[in-house]
């Protein structure tokens, strides 16, 4: 099985401080593949190189199989994108930006388009511009999916919304991956929904990709443990250490956070003369906030 | 392609529909206008005099409609996807080149309306008119003419606002410089004269600008 | 009866489905040859991959309780009735064990917890 979307070794630069670097990914076809990151991380520009509007410097974007961006006509006809900023000309109606899109893809499902006009309760006769926010993401995410390409890529698609419109996009969004098996790449800060539906799970600070992981290793692979009797340097560990502090109140221990936990790593910390007292669960945001703490330090995570 | 070109007319017609019916209607009744003193029969060789400087003068419109529907019809065009900094257009399943000559087309389909309205009111006053001897009416070489400055004003135009912000900054930026080196030449006493050569290049020469100058004539001898 | 499936528990969410179905099988919510929802009308309202309530699906016809028919949905087995009643026990069992394990975290002692039990019992039947 083929990947989705596959950057390789991908280098760009923005000005004199911006800069992505050695980047690598890989989404798996028909996977929903969460892409997290703070502002500012290098998210869009990622999203904007894979879509063939930025040119990178250096490294391989492969898209739906094709090279990127050289290939981009053919690949957008595949390609669902719905951007973080609302891209439509705001002086046409709903009927009017729905109709242009249909003209541009061959493979365009009209009862899908009106179906969705009525799921998401939008006018066709309103201008785009009068729309509230809510209703011009719906709108956005309709035209998206009426192409009926393989591959979604959505940029933030519920950020500033409220939960009902969110409800109703990630619904939408759910049933056309069962219909279609189209591959989905999602990039959001609103962990919890990403924890609901992503299969695999990527984070992205400061223009370098920090982790790519399917969703269930990430969450569950991820805890913090109490730890006593731990000596000061430890030599290649099973897992991976990402921060490392005492406790409150000295005899208390060390707190520690790591990744790619398995339960039977207890068996390590016995072999090195120390104990483990506590294995606590961390849900994906508290391990994604730790995976961030311990990358910005420079630190034993890497 | 055909879809695609109707999905672009649409739009492009949505965007720019005042300015080509009210273009139309100008154009229209510009020749009407020239010729409306040549009803009266009782015209001598005076009167020919007097109507032709009324054409001249009502002439002297025709360039300038061309230059402002060339010029609206190409801001039209662009407008919306500069608005949303190309990132409809750019997403879009089609190479920009084949975008950009769709919306070329459009535009210049749209500007078909004008063109013909200067035939129509050109051809209906000038068989309405009764002329003075000695003159006839040119109403074809009239709207050629026309079509080929419509046609002109819109390239250029087009060329312009369908480019990056980065290029239209380039062509003002040749324009200021020229006008810089002009300006310091003046204070230096050099006998340089570079609008006259820059008039001279585009506007006489036998290079397409050259349409715009001269007299525009629906009648003549 | 998949309300409340939570993403943040470490329990995998296709486990946390097929819990829910073979409690409401074990309990008769669940009938023999009843329809279970189709994958994309589950996934949709949940709001979840589909992937995963394939996987849920999957994971209960491995263990006998459903049959997945290719273009018509998921239906539940006939059930051998000693099977219900033993899965019955089984969460029961489960039920006790959160409880105990609750307890001690709290710190109520299990002479506490019986004489809780046996209040609550008491107080229901009068």
């Amino acid at each position: 099985m083929s990947d989705a979307i596959h950057i390789e070794r991908l280098h760009y630069r923005a000005g004199k401080t911006f800069e992505i670097q050695e980047l690598d990914l890989h989404v798996p076809s028909g996977s929903i593949y969460g892409f997290l990151g703070p502002n500012g991380s290098g998210k869009t520009t990622t999203i904007r190189l894979i879509l063939g509007l930025l040119r990178p410097l250096s490294g391989r974007i492969t898209v739906l199989g094709l090279p990127m961006p050289e290939q981009h006509a053919r690949v957008l006809a595949q390609i669902g994108y719905v951007p973080e900023q609302p891209h439509l000309d705001t002086t046409l109606t709903v009927r009017e930006l729905i109709d242009f899109q249909a003209a541009f893809y061959p493979r365009w499902d009209r009862a899908r388009a009106a179906e969705l006009v009525e799921r998401f309760e939008l006018d066709g006769e309103h201008l785009f511009g009068r729309l509230s926010k809510g209703q011009k993401a719906k709108l956005m995410i309709l035209l998206a999916l009426a192409q009926r390409g393989d591959l979604l890529v959505l940029d933030e698609p519920t950020d500033g919304l409220d939960p009902v419109v969110r409800r109703d996009i990630l619904s939408a969004l759910v049933t056309y991956v069962s219909e279609h098996g189209a591959t989905i790449f999602i990039s959001s800060h609103l962990v919890h929904e990403l924890e609901r539906v992503c299969d695999w799970v990527a984070v992205m600070d400061e223009g370098r990709l920090i982790t790519e992981a399917p969703m269930e290793k990430l969450k569950h692979g991820t805890k913090r443990l109490v730890v006593t009797g731990a000596p000061a340097e430890i030599v290649n560990p099973p897992f991976r250490l990402l921060t490392r502090e005492s406790a409150n109140g000295g005899g208390a221990g060390e707190n520690w956070v790591v990744g790619d936990w398995e339960p039977g790593m207890t068996s390590y910390f016995e072999s090195v003369g120390a104990a483990v007292r506590d294995v606590i669960d961390l849900d994906l945001e508290d391990g994604f906030v730790e995976l961030l703490r311990s990358f910005r330090k420079g630190g034993a995570g890497r | 392609m055909i879809a695609m070109f109707r999905a672009v007319l649409y739009t492009q017609w949505k965007w720019s529909r005042l300015i080509v019916v009210l273009g139309t209607v100008a154009a229209f009744a510009i020749p009407l206008l020239s010729l409306q003193g040549a009803a009266r029969a009782d015209r001598g060789a005076l009167q020919a005099q007097e109507l032709l400087r009324a054409v001249q003068s009502w002439g002297t419109l025709y360039p300038l409609l061309a230059t402002a529907l060339g010029l609206l019809m190409a801001i039209a065009a662009w407008a919306a996807d500069h608005r949303g900094r190309h990132i409809h257009a750019l997403t879009l399943p089609i190479e920009r080149w084949r975008y950009v000559l769709l919306r070329f087309g459009a535009g210049f389909v749209l500007l078909a309306a004008p063109i013909v309205a200067v035939l129509i009111g050109s051809s209906l006053a000038a068989l309405t008119a009764t002329l003075p001897p000695g003159l006839q009416s040119y109403p074809i070489a009239l709207v050629v003419r026309f079509a080929f400055a419509v046609f002109v004003a819109y390239a250029v135009f087009f060329a312009v606002s369908a480019g990056t912000a980065r290029t239209a900054g380039i062509i003002l930026g040749v324009i200021a410089a020229l006008i810089l080196v002009q300006v310091v030449a003046s204070i230096a006493n050099l006998d340089l004269n570079l609008m006259n050569v820059a008039q001279t290049v585009l506007l006489l020469g036998p290079g397409p600008l050259a349409v715009f100058t001269g007299r525009w004539m629906l009648v003549d001898v | 009866m998949f309300h409340g499936i939570d993403p943040r528990t470490p329990i995998p969410l296709y486990v946390q489905i097929a819990e829910r179905v073979r409690l409401a099988i074990a309990t008769g919510a669940l009938g023999s040859a009843a329809p279970l929802p189709s994958v994309r009308q589950l996934a949709s309202e949940l709001r979840i991959n589909p992937a995963t309530v394939i996987q849920a699906y999957r994971d209960l016809e491995a263990q006998g309780f459903v049959e997945i028919r290719h273009g018509a949905g998921t239906f539940v087995r006939e059930l051998a009735p000693g099977r219900r009643a033993r899965e019955r026990s089984h969460q029961a069992v489960a039920l006790v064990r959160k409880l105990l394990a609750e307890a001690r975290r709290s710190g109520v002692s299990v002479a506490e917890l019986q004489r809780a039990l046996e209040t609550e019992l008491g107080a229901k039947a009068t």
